[in-house]
């Protein structure tokens, strides 16, 4: 059984360790598949050239699944509450990628906690951003 | 309102679709494509729940309602964000009813022109009634 993080381990501030990937394009597609989201523009960089993209794209719902896995692996399963996601720029894959999230705020009452979460490229761009809340033990 | 939209549309229900039941094996499929190894998302067995956001998978039977399909074309659009509201955790053998509203139409102007913005919330309940999710789909167009 999967330990969860405690409320009073954290402090307001707090940055969670970065999480580095590399994205494959064959974990885009079974994703993809998985998802339920099998289509030109997240399977082939063709399809998705005649789309008007610049090669295969990253579904932004993979983009937050993966911020989601990212802030259970520290806070442990079932703990998130809330995600809210805007998706700025495409993710493509084939490239290495970085989770990141650091805590906002502390709710006692609920021994909850509010985060910033984003996912950046290499270089620092911020291709999707966002909030969310985990309850903690 | 941009479009010309009457606002009463704000909050109607378009849709109501019931989709399922939820396979184990689609929910340890669509974990294990996120790289996800903690058990209670991957192993089958009684423990087994659905990945948090396997919930975005549910997008019921009408993508937009009648009125907005004959002003906007859908394929303009791009997925802008969301945001998911978590409930009661997704089982196998669930089966969700999947309610489809518009939460919201605005516009919005930046260096490349106007966008419209078109947030469909869909309200996700199990056959106990109990809600799992609700995710607001925010879709833009130019």
């Amino acid at each position: 059984m999967a330990v969860r993080r405690r409320f009073e381990d954290v402090q307001e501030g707090d940055e969670l360790p970065v999480r580095s990937l590399f994205l494959s394009k064959d974990q885009v597609r079974a994703y993809a598949r998985a998802g339920g989201q099998w289509s030109p523009r997240f399977t082939d960089d063709e399809g998705a050239r005649r789309e008007g993209l610049p090669g295969m794209i990253t579904p932004g719902n993979m983009s937050m699944g993966l911020l989601a896995s990212f802030l259970e692996a520290w806070a442990g399963p079932a703990t998130l509450r809330r995600l809210g996601t805007t998706f700025r720029g495409l993710v493509l894959p084939d490239r290495t990628i970085r989770l990141c999230a650091a805590v906002t705020q502390k709710e006692s009452a609920s021994r909850s906690i509010e985060l910033d979460v984003w996912l950046e490229g290499d270089e620092g761009e911020r291709w999707v951003l966002g909030t969310a809340t985990l309850a903690l033990a | 309102m941009p479009l010309a939209l009457d606002p009463a549309i704000i909050g109607q229900e378009f849709d109501r679709t019931v989709e399922g039941p939820v396979t184990a094996e689609e929910l340890i499929a669509f974990a294990r494509a996120l790289g996800e190894t903690h058990p209670e998302y991957t192993e089958p067995g009684p423990g087994l729940v659905a990945h948090p956001t396997f919930c975005v998978r549910f997008r019921g039977g009408r993508f937009y309602p009648e009125i907005l399909l004959k002003l906007i074309d859908v394929r303009s659009g791009f997925d802008a964000g969301k945001d998911i509201q978590l409930g009661e955790p997704i089982r196998p053998g669930d089966t969700i009813e999947v309610c489809s509203t518009v939460h919201e139409v605005y516009e919005k102007t930046g260096r490349t022109g106007s966008m419209i913005f078109v947030v469909i919330r869909y309200t996700l309940t199990n056959q106990r009634r109990e809600t799992v999710a609700v995710v607001d789909n925010r879709f833009m167009h130019r």
